[in-house]
């Protein structure tokens, strides 16, 4: 099957302009995989159907999901699960695309989750900046709720199930599934020490998983066609169809649902337009939102799935891809990505607080002409400096892009220390 | 927790075999054989923070160094400390913690006792490569009544926060912004004003929280640490006094599991600074005077002093009786020279020993005790107390005591005119204090004794442990710890021979009374002994 | 006063909705912001009461999320994203533009009260890109032109 041919499944109600209502959701055959959970299968059956799909989390870690709802204990609860909304890596915006244009697959995608992990009251943790989302979300649930697919005794099954929207405030790290459950308990968003994991101490203590909108999306479909029929899409371990988000030097932004494993030369080029400007090739390529390594041109003949991408020394993250033509200065790009993980930092642990700030320092002395060649290597050292060694992956988050950046375009960030100014500016004026 | 609490596991850390009991972190477990991980955040008696990193350790089998803090024993766990990858981390928080650190060294309390030196010193490259502008923040800001704050040194180790939320249960700290300004402090206009507001200061690993007594008072190298219990209130935390030039500069706590952990409240913390301030009673002195000026007291050498005495106390007992002579006890004295009086009491056949309360607010769930005395609970087991001031005062009055004497006590002070009324009827009010009291300015004879810190001794807390208290200043002038004249005088009334040592003192008073246990001053140690009082 | 009454009803509903009623805290806030325009400390105070925790906490919670505004703002508060996707659209020059047409840096108001520019992270619109928020709404693939023309229909 070439991609030309591909027939969406997750974003197959938004051609409809009333997609988000739940009239045109059932229309399409909405809530009866709900249903069919509900009535025909165990929470465990569940599971196991999804662990059979080979379903990865959507969110940027790529856990398996069925594998993680597996951690959850057996027996009473409560226990929670919690959908994360708090979409904020820089590319990213698939998310809210599904939450504005189709709440209600994500709805009964969440609701089936908790059924399998036993959670009476689902948290949906939506980003604060998401205001539309939020009234969407909300008239969703409350048209869930009169159908009887949100409240008590859902469908006669005797499975009791809330939703509570809740909205954060505007804090990137917040979507560290931790720094969430914080949040949540009304507190700022620190992440918490790992172990324990939140499947043992979660929300308020309890056992907790904490799963992407986007995988959320996708049980519906796994429990309507079963987990073998869902793995049949893409390729072992990279399994199911995938939201890739395009955005930077594209005509054709937005979202692109492809099977995982679609090559990143032919979404650029088959389906997003190719280049902005034809005079303005490729130069860069950010696969995965802001917090994975960067590929050069020539390093883009790669397929998008998780073990690919891994093996080309970078990531599938959030799938935000971020495409650069030759007029962007490398130097400046990081610098401004150094700039937001500086903002977003919590503060808590030593080496993101300060290094985050550093790297800002370091970059801007190097954007403006004042850079020094030893600051090169101080970049990749402080990066190794950083990486694994703090609280939550925020500070791998950071010290990945500059460690890339720096190694990638040497040569740009060499001709700022020699001839202290940028390399495209030069090249393209 | 089902596991027997002495369920032992072993590992090992740095080629060194380690057993120790289960569920203990790795920071303890090393320093079982001696081997320091360096910490901040880490404080054993707070909860577990993680933030500051610098404990971070290479354990094999994980891809990623873990912290100390937080990673149980496991067993067969292999721990490096010094490991290229542990050491490559470290030295990197080092440096991380310094890139906005100001170089206050010079003028910051904190020199010579703070962490953040030690550490540079030990684990530290000794290079920055941080050329920039470091971020700038409030310093030398009032925090509260004993506490300055110095936004920039601050490390947000966390350690004050957890203190006021988890020991004080008080909450007057938070954490504000994120990122490299992240600081601490409180809600805008309220003040750091909790009862043990000093040990965010102890526990501050750098001099961002510093007390305010003790701002640029003294360089701590230069004090000379004496171990000693609190004489503010009936708990006896144990302090270290902070000595130089034969004066207090500051009182900080010292840990005892059993009494105080680490912590002090803020009275005791400066409970020095009276005896700092107080008219001090320098030599001995005597004569009857009306009124509280002693413009007629004349000096008397000590010996002179306490023949005076025994002939004044001792005719009293010859012509009226052991019935006419009663004494005034404290428990702001010593076990020793409680037991003093009670014997030269006893000498004189009279029975009455009065104890002042002197109590204040109410017990709170922390340290701080009402009774604001060491050791009243040994004026009673030892010191003979049965009786109150307000007892002995209409037997004075009425000319049936004749003879008192009081210890480290100021009746008149306390008791205004009645009683300063019928004190002047006395035929012979003695006074042992240390400073200059209005009891002491009409007294007949008046004894300086050595104020706390300038003699060694013992307190019994409320719960009946007895703790050493020690000196560290000389007696100021001619004071005596109160034993010493006490037992002269009884000397010379036909008593044994007078100790030449608290030791002693001590010694003696433990061989006649069960309680105390046969024990000796070592045996009591820094840590005191708790012992069994029965019922009090 | 504020809260006022139809607040104050809110907040006990979102209370209701929790487990433990510190976790209603940000909803609090959110609603505080809503009927002021921005957090005062008395608001801080008043929720620390209302859901039994410490004004610390709470002064601790508002300084750290980045939509919780201590001081007044104008009445469209302009939030401009600029992150890298929409930097490689064009939003440094767009925000110059916005500046000068605004007469104000980031951080200010103008002094007729109408409008506030802050810069802000990424959010969520990089399809889209150069966007911005106004107050709530979003407002998308922004040109020279279309900006203008929103600026003009803001009162």
């Amino acid at each position: 099957m070439t991609t030309r041919d591909y027939q969406p499944l997750l974003l197959k109600n938004l051609h409809r302009y009333d997609s988000a209502r739940l009239s045109a959701y059932e229309q399409s055959g909405g809530y009866l995989s709900l249903a069919r959970a509900l009535k025909e299968l165990t929470p465990e059956q569940v599971v196991e159907e999804v662990k059979a799909s080979g379903l990865r989390g959507r969110g940027g870690a790529g856990f398996p999901t069925g594998l993680k709802w597996s951690f959850m204990p057996k027996g009473p609860g409560p226990k929670y699960l919690i959908l994360n909304a708090d979409e904020s890596e820089p590319g990213t915006f698939k998310d809210r695309l599904l939450l504005e244009r189709d709440p209600h697959l994500v709805l009964e995608g969440f609701l089936i989750g908790c059924y399998a992990v036993g959670c009476n009251q689902g948290f949906v943790y939506l980003r604060g900046e998401f205001v539309e989302a939020y009234r969407i979300l909300k008239q969703a649930v409350e048209e869930a709720r009169a159908k009887g697919y949100v409240g008590k005794n859902l469908l006669g099954s005797g499975f009791d199930c809330e939703i509570t929207i809740y909205r954060g405030a505007g804090a990137y790290i917040c979507g560290e599934e931790t720094a969430l459950l914080e949040s949540l308990e009304g507190k700022r968003g620190h992440p918490r020490l790992k172990p324990p994991f939140p499947a043992q101490v979660g929300l308020y203590g309890k056992p907790t998983t904490v799963n992407n909108v986007e995988t959320m999306a996708n049980v519906p479909l796994i429990i309507e066609r079963g987990g073998a029929w869902y793995a049949g899409i893409g390729r072992e371990k990279n399994t199911g169809p995938k939201l890739y988000c395009l955005s930077g030097h594209v005509p054709k932004p937005g979202v692109y649902e492809f099977p995982l494993g679609i090559p990143l030369k032919e979404l650029i080029y088959d389906h997003a337009g190719g280049m902005l400007r034809p005079e303005h090739p490729l130069k860069a390529v950010i696969p995965g939102g802001s917090s994975v390594p960067i590929l050069r041109s020539e390093q883009c003949d790669v397929l998008m799935d998780f073990d690919s991408l891994v093996a080309a020394g970078t990531l599938l993250g959030s799938a935000g891809v971020i495409v650069m033509d030759d007029t962007v200065c490398m130097v400046d790009a990081l610098l401004n990505l150094a700039r937001f993980y500086a903002h977003e930092s919590c503060g808590q642990c030593t080496p993101c607080r300060e290094g985050t700030g550093w790297y800002v320092q370091i970059l801007e002395r190097l954007e403006r002409g004042g850079g020094k060649m030893s600051d090169l290597d101080l970049l990749v050292d402080m990066s190794d400096r950083i990486q694994g060694n703090t609280i939550c992956p925020l500070g791998d988050a950071v010290a990945m892009p500059v460690r890339s950046y720096v190694m990638a375009f040497r040569d740009e960030f060499e001709y700022h220390v020699t001839q202290k100014k940028c390399l495209t500016a030069a090249a393209v004026s | 927790m089902p596991e027997s609490p002495t369920e032992q596991v072993t590992l090992t850390i740095d080629g060194v075999s380690v057993t120790v009991p289960k569920g203990m972190n790795l920071i303890e477990a090393a320093k079982t054989v001696g081997i320091a991980v360096p910490h901040f955040c880490y404080h054993p008696n707070l909860s577990i923070a993680g933030n500051c990193r610098i404990c971070l350790v290479d354990i094999e089998k994980m891809p990623k160094n873990q912290i100390a803090c937080s990673t149980r024993v496991a067993p067969g766990m292999v721990v490096r400390t010094r490991s290229e990858k542990a050491v490559k981390a470290r030295q990197g928080v080092m440096e991380f913690l310094l890139i906005n650190h100001p170089l206050d060294c010079p003028i910051c309390d904190q020199a010579g006792e703070c962490v953040l030196q030690d550490f540079s010193y030990h684990y530290g490259t000794g290079r920055s490569r941080f050329e920039g502008e470091k971020v700038h923040g409030p310093k030398g800001v009032d925090l509260g009544p004993h506490i300055v704050f110095d936004a920039e040194r601050c490390i947000k180790c966390t350690r004050c926060i957890r203190f006021c939320d988890e020991v004080t249960h008080s909450s007057e700290l938070g954490f504000f912004n994120r990122g490299d300004h992240a600081i601490i402090g409180t809600f805008p206009g309220r003040q750091l004003d909790n009862a043990y507001s000093g040990c965010t200061a102890d526990i501050c690993p750098v001099g961002a929280l510093t007390v305010t007594e003790f701002r640029f008072k003294q360089r701590v190298w230069f004090l000379k640490r004496v171990p000693t219990v609190c004489s503010g209130c009936a708990r006896g935390c144990n302090v270290d006094l902070g000595i130089n030039e034969n004066r207090i500069y500051r009182i900080t706590p010292r840990e005892n599991p059993e009494v105080n952990q680490t912590w002090i409240c803020d009275e005791g913390r400066l409970s020095y600074e009276p005896f700092q301030k107080s008219e001090r009673l320098g030599g001995a002195q005597a004569g009857p005077t009306a009124g509280p000026s002693d413009g007629a007291a004349r000096p008397l050498a000590p010996g002179a002093a306490w023949d005076e005495a025994a002939a004044a106390l001792g005719e009293i007992a010859r012509k009226h009786g052991g019935e006419a002579v009663a004494a005034v006890t404290s428990g702001h004295a010593t076990v020793e020279e409680q037991a003093a009086l009670k014997d030269l009491m006893d000498r004189l056949g009279a029975e009455k020993i009065a104890l002042p309360l002197h109590e204040r607010g109410e017990d709170d769930a922390l340290l701080i005790r009402k009774d604001k005395t060491a050791n009243a609970l040994g004026a009673r087991l030892v010191g003979g107390a049965g009786a109150r001031v307000s007892d002995l005062v209409p037997a004075i009055a009425s000319g049936e005591i004749r003879g008192l004497v009081v210890l480290r006590e100021d009746p008149l002070g306390e008791g205004g005119e009645v009683v300063a009324e019928a004190f002047r009827k006395l035929s012979f009010l003695l006074t042992l204090d240390w400073r200059k009291t209005r009891t002491a300015a009409i007294s007949h004879l008046a004894l300086p004794v050595c104020a706390y810190g300038e003699m060694d001794g013992s307190y019994l807390n409320f719960e009946g442990r007895i703790q050493l208290v020690r000196a560290g200043l000389l007696p100021f002038q001619e004071s005596d710890p109160a034993w010493k004249p006490l037992l002269e005088i009884a000397h010379r009334l036909g008593g044994g021979e007078v100790p030449a040592s608290a030791r002693e003192v001590f010694r003696s008073l433990a061989a006649r009374r069960p309680f105390l246990a046969r024990l000796d001053t070592p045996a009591v140690g820094k840590m005191g002994v708790r012992l069994d009082v029965g019922t009090v | 006063m504020i809260p006022g009454p139809e607040s104050r009803a809110k907040i006990d509903a979102a209370v209701r909705e929790y487990p433990h009623a510190p976790s209603a805290l940000l909803a609090v806030l959110h609603l505080l912001q809503q009927e002021r325009g921005y957090i005062a400390p008395e608001d801080q105070v008043w929720a620390a009461g209302r859901l039994g925790l410490s004004v610390a906490h709470v002064a601790g919670v508002v300084s750290f999320y980045t939509l919780f505004r201590q001081k007044p703002m104008g009445r469209h508060h302009v939030q401009f994203c600029r992150t890298l996707s929409c930097q490689l659209r064009g939003a440094r020059d767009l925000l110059e533009h916005l500046k000068r047409r605004l007469g104000i840096r980031e951080g200010e108001i103008t002094t007729d009260g109408r409008f506030s520019l802050v810069t802000v992270e990424c959010l969520g619109s990089c399809g889209t890109a150069p966007m911005m928020q106004v107050n709530d709404d979003y407002h998308e693939s922004l040109t020279r032109e279309r900006l203008d023309a929103l600026l003009d229909s803001m009162k």
